[in-house]
């Protein structure tokens, strides 16, 4: 059995913004903490500095070593789960035990499209007119090929 | 490819932890010790010196060594008053962990040196080039580090040849973190 889980009503994945996020968080550890931690909030991925923004966060002292609580969260106006080439902004409910290092993260969407908002890509154009067009034979396209 | 899918994404390559060439880390501990934690952390750019420099902080720390990490860089230089500022802050019992000592003003890089001599735990630097402490490491790099990195890195189904990498290895002069952020925009474009 997980030691600590998030369940989230009728399993539901995909939120509009101002949405409220009802579930309930269960445990089962070896030993007593003294705190959990219930967090709901948004970090970016990709190639830069990693960004969060914590939403809400709740925290339930002395609740023995198993259990189950309800939580309910309302979401903000923003901002939407998307994904680039270079940035992805992900949504997620995380549960956190202290002490120790138990931590178990559930992933959400949120958006008024209950998708994942994917940007298109721009295309190239080099400032320059002298730029070079084609890849050359040290590009990175050519570098990236699947091996064997 | 989708940004949070990519397998070079900052916080995945943040999860690979310096590799010490030819040294051991626990070897490191006793020397820095020996150097009465006053160290200098050597090597050109993307050769692993601010990773070993949080390495080492967690180390310390583990060692109960209150530590206080100073990040110093083109965006967010150390001016002489900030310097007094962090010394004036600073207690005895803390170890100064300085990434980008080179790049502070002379001036600042004195005070500094002189007054974690009595005023701090210890003061460990790193720089690009030796002389401004006691060398603890000089970070290297090599084509086969950067291959094993990117082997941990890369999905099973997409390798990236090795010649590809040693190319991209030389191409930047052997600067891991440059050659692993071109291999995010790799990916990115596929």
């Amino acid at each position: 059995m997980e030691k600590l889980k998030i369940l989230v009503h009728g399993d539901k994945a995909a939120f509009a913004p101002r949405e409220t996020i009802r579930g309930a968080v269960e445990w089962n550890l070896d030993a007593n903490p003294r705190r959990l931690d219930l967090s709901l909030f948004w970090y970016t991925s990709g190639k830069g500095t990693r960004d969060v923004g914590m939403v809400h966060s709740t925290q339930f002292d002395n609740p023995g070593a198993s259990g189950s609580k309800e939580f309910s969260f309302t979401l903000p106006e923003g901002p939407f789960s998307f994904s680039g080439r270079l940035i992805s902004l992900i949504w997620a409910i995380e549960l956190t035990c202290s002490p120790g290092s138990e931590t178990t993260r559930r992933e959400i969407i949120v958006s008024p499209t209950g998708k994942e908002i994917l940007l298109g890509s721009v295309p190239t154009q080099s400032p320059f007119p002298w730029g070079r067009k084609e890849a050359g034979p040290d590009s990175p396209e050519d570098i990236l090929r699947v091996g064997p | 490819m989708r940004a949070r899918d990519n397998p070079f994404s900052v916080e995945r390559v943040h999860a690979i932890r310096f590799r010490p060439q030819g040294a051991t880390f626990p070897g490191l501990m006793t020397r820095l010790k020996t150097l009465n934690y006053r160290a200098a952390v050597v090597g050109r750019d993307g050769s692993g010196k601010t990773t070993f420099l949080e390495d080492l902080q967690r180390a310390l720390i583990e060692d109960n060594i209150k530590t206080r990490m100073v990040f110093v860089n083109d965006t967010s230089p150390l001016s002489d008053p900030a310097c007094r500022r962090l010394l004036s802050e600073l207690t005895r019992d803390e170890l100064v962990l300085l990434d980008g000592a080179d790049l502070i003003p002379r001036s600042a890089w004195s005070l500094l040196k002189r007054h974690t001599i009595t005023h701090a735990y210890g003061l460990v630097i790193t720089s690009h080039r030796p002389g401004l402490l006691p060398t603890l490491i000089e970070c290297t790099t090599n084509p086969s580090l950067l291959r094993d990195i990117v082997r941990e890195l890369q999905p099973p189904d997409r390798c990236i040849p090795v010649e590809s990498l040693d190319t991209l290895f030389q191409r930047h002069q052997g600067n891991i973190r440059v050659c692993l952020r071109e291999l995010y925009d790799l990916y990115a474009r596929s």
